[in-house]
């Protein structure tokens, strides 16, 4: 929540370009990892030196927004050096605060740095006021990243049993499984995105054409396949078109991206206390144009305005893709 | 099933028959000249590409009678500019019209929707071309960067380039738009 009240917008930045577009456009909060498998948006050029965050971080706070840093895989056992070196590094830069999930993360903030926030990542998938519990009286964490797989009807109890915030994803793309405990693509790449980071590692991914279309491949397997000219996607194995007899369909999950702007309202009504962009991965000018949207929207929302005209100002964020709700409107309860 | 929202950003014959003469100048040279210089002064734009800075990326604007093949490796950057005849070996070969691939450059376009969209093409190592976006998009890349100019001479060249270039698209738009309306 921020000091006047309203939700708190937070916006992801993969660079220092895109923090300082999301900071222009209107983000109270920006989101982002170091340049290493410590985040879970481990992609190469992507991400903050310890450099760039400190000035980051300096730009931010000089325009009145904060900075919130992602350590969010698990550390390696018998390697855990990267992981307290990054939440070292995050504390001494100035970060207001660090997003974990590994206990073992949390427990070296909560004893070495306890003045710096604690937020518990998504990727911890805590949903139950138990787990919540054991992670605000264990760790002092202030604010818990919510799964999406709750309704907001379960988010308005949930929050009426926890001491701590909720931030809920509120636009970007979608995760269907249980978060941080995903093993799907670990087993065609042989890499974990918990550990490493990254679902889908750039250096297992291939898109090879022929007269048929184009075949995206992961680790060698077969994701997809697209007809010339048909739009393709990033290949992650839930997302991916099989093919069973002679049917093709998705398997795990429909490509489809989360836009729960229509909700706001039932986010606050819930006591949700931030609403969440995801996309580090995304480029500058998604992060303007969906902190922008979306800044006005929340600005709206606050003003008493009503969904419809929420939707209205949304609009023209769609990109001709298919969106959902997810999980926050179960209408099939 | 096609869908590509940048079809029309084809650059028109009209704007073609200005290029053949500058495909005789020392491309190749001063692109790599221009690099290197832009690697001493803002060495942290190349870092960020990692040891992906030794990749050969073969670019290649499918409008214009010549292709860039490009080690983007810091002061050590290296541009040569040729035929598509006797293409060099590479390690990431990206295809589309200049105006698209020029767009990206400048931050206009978005990268990721170019190629999802099926307007440009990549093949080759990802991780490489991964790495090049990321940079690119952080870049934040001018005109006057490229060309080395500062203060007065910086924003005109900006303006002027970024002006030509976005009235380059319009005349493609509108050469489109012709076409689609003829019996």
């Amino acid at each position: 929540m921020t000091t006047s009240g309203r939700m708190e917008l937070v916006c992801p930045a993969g660079t220092p370009s895109a923090l300082r577009a999301a900071v222009q456009a209107g983000a109270d909060s920006i989101y982002c990892g170091f340049r290493d498998e410590t985040n879970a948006r481990n992609f190469p050029g992507l991400n903050f030196s310890p450099q760039e965050l400190a000035e980051g971080i300096r730009f931010a706070h000089a325009h009145g927004s904060k900075v919130l840093v992602a350590i969010n895989t698990f550390a390696r056992a018998g390697d855990t050096d990267p992981w307290r070196h990054a939440a070292d590094t995050a504390a001494a830069c100035g970060a207001d605060a660090v997003i974990a999930a590994d206990i073992a993360v949390l427990d070296h903030m909560a004893t070495q740095h306890p003045g710096t926030r604690l937020h518990l990542s998504v990727q911890a998938a805590a949903a139950t006021p138990e787990s919540i519990g054991f992670y605000a009286d264990a760790f002092n964490v202030r604010r818990v990243v919510l799964p999406r797989v709750l309704s907001v009807q379960e988010i308005a109890a949930l929050n009426r049993l926890i001491k701590v915030e909720t931030e809920a994803f509120v636009f970007g793309g979608l995760c269907v499984m249980i978060e941080g405990r995903c093993y799907l693509s670990s087993y065609a790449a042989g890499r974990s995105p918990n550990l490493n980071g990254v679902c889908s590692p750039p250096e297992m991914v291939s898109y090879d054409e022929d007269r048929e279309g184009t075949a995206a491949r992961l680790a060698g397997f077969t994701i997809d396949r697209y007809a010339p000219g048909e739009p393709a996607g990033y290949p992650t194995l839930c997302k991916g078109r099989f093919k069973a007899g002679d049917k093709a369909g998705y398997l795990f999950e429909d490509p489809v991206s989360l836009n729960a702007g229509s909700m706001i309202v039932a986010f606050k009504a819930a006591g949700v206390t931030a609403l969440k962009i995801e996309g580090r991965q995304r480029g500058k000018g998604y992060v303007t144009e969906v902190v922008r949207a979306f800044r006005k929207a929340v600005d709206a929302a606050e003003q008493g305005h009503d969904a419809t005209e929420i939707d209205n100002i949304l609009a023209g964020l769609s990109e001709g893709g298919r969106q959902t709700t997810g999980a926050y409107r179960k209408i099939w309860r | 099933m096609t869908s590509n929202p940048h079809e029309h950003l084809r650059a028109p014959l009209s704007i073609l028959r200005f290029l053949p003469p500058f495909s005789g100048l020392p491309l190749g040279p001063l692109l790599t000249l221009s690099l290197r210089s832009l690697a001493r002064r803002r060495p942290g734009l190349f870092e960020r590409l990692g040891e992906f800075g030794k990749a050969r990326f073969l670019i290649d604007p499918i409008d214009l009678p010549f292709t860039f093949h490009v080690v983007p490796d810091g002061s050590a950057a290296l541009v040569r500019a040729a035929g598509r005849s006797g293409e060099p070996p590479s390690d990431v070969v990206i295809r589309g019209p200049i105006l698209l691939l020029l767009g990206i450059l400048d931050g206009t376009l978005d990268g990721d929707a170019l190629f999802f969209h099926r307007a440009i093409s990549v093949s080759g190592r990802t991780e490489a071309v991964v790495a090049l976006r990321n940079a690119i998009e952080d870049a934040e890349l001018r005109p006057s960067d490229l060309l080395g100019l500062k203060g007065t001479a910086a924003r005109l060249a900006d303006s002027g380039i970024l002006g030509g270039l976005s009235f380059a698209r319009q005349i493609a738009t509108g050469a489109h738009r012709r076409e689609r309306t003829q019996p």
